[in-house]
């Protein structure tokens, strides 16, 4: 029964996507209110089946109803529930259903959230949303359907990879990263819209900007949780390892920050419409090119436990969105007409330029090094792989140069401006790169790009606090304001974007200067002891006192228990496993790690030799690791901000709803820019 | 139309799309198996609910296909049906099922559901499937009359893949 209908309201959800693209297409093209309004219908229902199919899946799964496939293929009695619920995203066919989930609710909020307003674009927004869903339903429906039933019905089922099963982490990284991943459909809706209509009026910027800026922050925060999985579960000590997958991640990302920037300029000087719209499709379509990458098993990854036939499906599809992007843009990127212009070679429009080309050249590069190996096996028939020195020299340069283009950058005015003006700006902030410099240097940090990365960090650092803050102090000093009153006034109701903007950078700067010294200061051992043995890390002293043997419902752990000491005065006891699964033949180690503010103290075990009761440790110091976790919260946090802006409200009621098609589309002078936004 | 975009778009696109379009169906981790050309690592295990002993060499002179699979394992489930009913067609063929990893008591229920039609060992530790650098269940061997390995393969097995296989495995 469960099994029937999961698949019934799976075609209901595909008709209604199916339908919805055609009339929201025909509506834009006959200027149809009715025809609009009807596709807006078929936007909500499609959800409504979505969500429904989903909740039946997961009620399946948590009561380990064996006749549905999927729940046979993950499903387990002796796994925890969270681990039921997590199986609904970790394989194929139910990921692809939980991105229909996501994809559905994405849609139907931005139909809501754009109901009344730029009525010109929506329908074919609505149009191109509507028609990824179509797709995306018909993989549920067909080549990745999870409603299959089984007969007879199996007792158990073996639960999902131990690998997800190892880390609660695993509960948070693939819903951030589908929101993140599949967040993009919505500004390629928006992007493709712009250019059927011909037009990239200044009010469409702020859904434009809004939707991109929702599934960027998300994007933002999936990409570490990944890092900060792999850390706390791999086992090997290190949080990127330029996996193929980890690749498919970022490199969205990239592009969609490179879009964001340019989305500023394009507000502010009125120019860079072609550029942006086609990084915001390049985004989508990288997202693609990443889903491609971890579901059709042709790239070597961690996770490979995605892997399955749809590969050639989810090709056509690219190769689909790819022809529309470049027809699209082909046949009507002369439409978008700038106006503006790049005035000054020497001024902040300039530097975004820049930023925008380092932010594609850097995707090009890791894009170039993650297919790589895909062409030499096409030419020549020999497996290789690309690995970290290439990423790592290739990018560290460009990861830099971004770094110093993120100080000098804001540190530039807009416009024309006199040497003089410019100097002042950009001369003071010298001091706070040569002071984090030297502070590194007396540190003991002696790699020349991790020096390089402390001056231009403690550059941008300053830049960013003096912009930060400069609204508030311009209000004290001007106005008389309050701190308070300034505060609230200057950074959080006229300038909330700019704000945000700069506490966004705030954290990057600090995830770069953490990267820098984490991969160059790091300190190992690897030690095989015996019970009552001890081994030294740096001022630690590690003594291992023993193993213990747990059996749980799903698995067999080993625990080592390792009393931590430095200067003689005892710390913690740490607890690495080494988890054995009833369904895998290798095990699963989880290092134990404790943090602190300046370093983390690593341990994992390597293996375990009970005939001579020896147990092999990989022990680090990892410095300022932490730090990437806790600056990319503060990224997000930025990114919240800048995104909630509490003008919106009041502006909406100041502009009369636009109910007919053909609303007046502002230029930047007929509507004034966001005060304050960088 | 914008020909620099269109064609500066196609010249990233095409080849692109070509190198995706050849490499689906590679698989990079897949590793030839080493064993294929040589004899079969020997084993003697209890076949399950059973007290017998049942060895290698004893299926010596006959085609052999070793299967090894699990309970717990849904592929594996799938083809059981599928071996069963091939080795009633084909009694010239000895086959065998290696349980790995599972517990006697669920491997007899399992049987007791879905039939036997053959001996099905038990592989305490595993160190027959480890002796066959088994990577996943299930997985399947072909062996000659002489015990020669002749074909691998892995995931459940299908007509295809079986009928080729046995095609070795009785080649002279």
């Amino acid at each position: 029964m469960t099994p029937l209908l999961g698949r019934v309201l799976v075609l209901l959800a595909l008709f209604c996507a199916a339908a919805g693209s055609v009339i929201a297409f025909s509506a834009g093209a006959r200027r149809s209110l009715t025809g609009y309004q009807w596709a807006r219908k078929f936007a909500y229902s499609f959800c409504g089946f979505m969500v429904a199919a989903n909740v039946l899946m997961t009620y399946a799964l948590v009561t380990h109803d064996f006749s549905v496939s999927y729940v046979a293929q993950v499903g387990s009695r002796s796994v925890p529930l969270w681990v039921s619920f997590v199986s609904l995203w970790s394989s194929l066919e139910g990921s692809i259903l939980f991105w229909g989930l996501i994809l559905s609710l994405y849609i139907a909020a931005a139909t809501f959230a754009n109901r009344d307003q730029h009525l010109e674009y929506m329908p074919y927004a609505t149009g191109v949303w509507l028609a990824c869903a179509t797709f995306f339903s018909f993989l549920i429906s067909g080549p990745a359907q999870p409603f299959l039933t089984m007969t007879p019905v199996p007792a158990d089922g073996p639960g999902p990879n131990p690998l997800l099963q190892n880390h609660i982490l695993m509960a948070i990284h693939p819903p951030f990263l589908y929101l993140g991943y599949v967040g993009m459909t919505i500004p390629f809706g928006l992007a493709s819209a712009a250019l059927l209509t011909g037009k990239l009026g200044h009010s469409f910027l702020r859904p434009l900007r809004t939707w991109l800026l929702v599934p960027w922050i998300f994007q933002t925060c999936a990409i570490v949780l990944g890092g900060w999985w792999a850390y706390e579960v791999l086992g090997w000590g290190g949080y990127w390892a330029w996996d193929p997958v980890e690749n498919a991640s970022l490199l969205p990302w990239l592009t969609a920050t490179a879009a964001v920037h340019s989305l500023v300029v394009l507000e502010r000087k009125g120019f860079l419409k072609g550029w942006t719209v086609t990084l915001i499709m390049s985004t989508f379509l990288l997202t693609i090119l990443g889903t491609f990458m971890t579901r059709s098993g042709v790239f070597n990854s961690v996770h490979s436990f995605t892997q399955s036939s749809i590969g050639p499906t989810i090709l056509v599809f690219l190769a689909l969105a790819l022809i529309w992007t470049v027809v699209l843009l082909a046949s009507r990127v002369d439409t978008l007409i700038a106006e503006g212009t790049l005035d000054d070679p020497l001024s902040r429009e300039s530097a975004f330029l820049v930023n925008n080309l380092l932010f594609v050249l850097l995707t090009f590069t890791i894009l170039i090094g993650t297919v790589f190996p895909l062409v030499v096996e096409a030419m020549k028939g020999v497996q290789m792989s690309v690995g970290r020195p290439y990423f790592d020299r290739m990018s560290v340069p460009i990861g830099v140069a971004l770094l110093f283009l993120m100080g000098v950058g804001p540190a530039l005015p807009w416009g024309r401006s006199s040497g003089r003006q410019m100097l002042r700006s950009l001369l003071p902030p010298l001091i706070g790169g040569v002071a984090l410099a030297s502070i590194g240097a007396a540190m003991g940090v002696r790699n020349p790009w991790t020096l390089l990365t402390l001056f231009f960090g403690g550059y941008t650092a300053q830049v960013t606090m003096r912009e930060m803050w400069r609204p508030m102090v311009q209000r004290m000093r001007k106005h008389g304001d309050k701190p308070l009153e300034a505060f609230v006034e200057g950074q959080l109701r006229r300038g909330r974007r700019r704000f945000g903007a700069y506490i966004v950078h705030s954290g990057a700067v600090v995830v770069f200067i953490s990267i820098a010294v984490s991969s160059t200061m790091q300190t190992s051992r690897q030690v095989h002891l015996r019970s009552g043995e001890s081994t030294t890390l740096g001022p630690y002293t590690l003594k291992f006192l023993g193993v213990e043997e747990r059996p749980e419902p799903n698995r067999q752990s080993t625990i080592a228990r390792v009393a931590v000491s430095r200067n003689g005065k005892q710390l913690a006891v740490m607890t690495p496993r080494m988890n054995q699964y009833l369904t895998q033949r290798e095990p699963v180690g989880t290092p134990d790690v404790r943090t602190s503010l300046s370093s983390d103290l690593y341990l994992s075990i390597l293996n375990v030799d009970p005939a001579t009761q020896t147990v092999g440790f990989l022990a680090l110091i990892n410095p300022m690791v932490g730090w990437i976790w806790i600056a990319t919260a503060v990224m997000a946090f930025g990114g919240v901000i800048a995104l909630v802006s509490p003008r919106k409200a009041a502006e909406r009621s100041a502009l009369a709803p636009s109910t007919n098609f053909g609303a007046p589309v502002h230029g930047p002078g007929s509507e004034p820019v966001v005060e304050g936004s960088s | 139309m914008n020909r620099k975009v269109l064609i500066g778009g196609l010249f990233i696109i095409v080849p692109v799309v070509a190198v995706l379009l050849l490499s689906l169906g590679n698989d990079p981790q897949r590793i030839r198996s080493p064993l294929i050309g040589h004899h079969a690592p020997p084993f003697t295990l209890r076949e399950s609910g059973s007290s017998a002993i049942i060895a290698l060499d004893d299926l010596r002179g006959s085609p052999v296909v070793v299967n090894f699979w699990a309970t717990w394992c849904v592929p594996c489930f799938e083809e059981h049906q599928f071996l069963v009913a091939e080795a009633a067609n084909h009694p010239e063929v000895k086959f065998v099922g290696i349980v790995f990893d599972d517990q006697e008591r669920t491997i007899q229920d399992f049987l007791a559901r879905n039939g036997t039609g053959y001996p099905h060992l038990l592989d305490a530790g595993g160190r027959t499937a480890i002796a066959y650098g088994i990577y996943g269940v299930p997985e399947s061997f072909f062996l000659d009359r002489r015990g020669v390995i002749v074909a691998k393969h892995e995931g459940p097995m299908t007509e295809d893949v079986f009928g080729a296989g046995l095609k070795k495995a009785t080649a002279e």
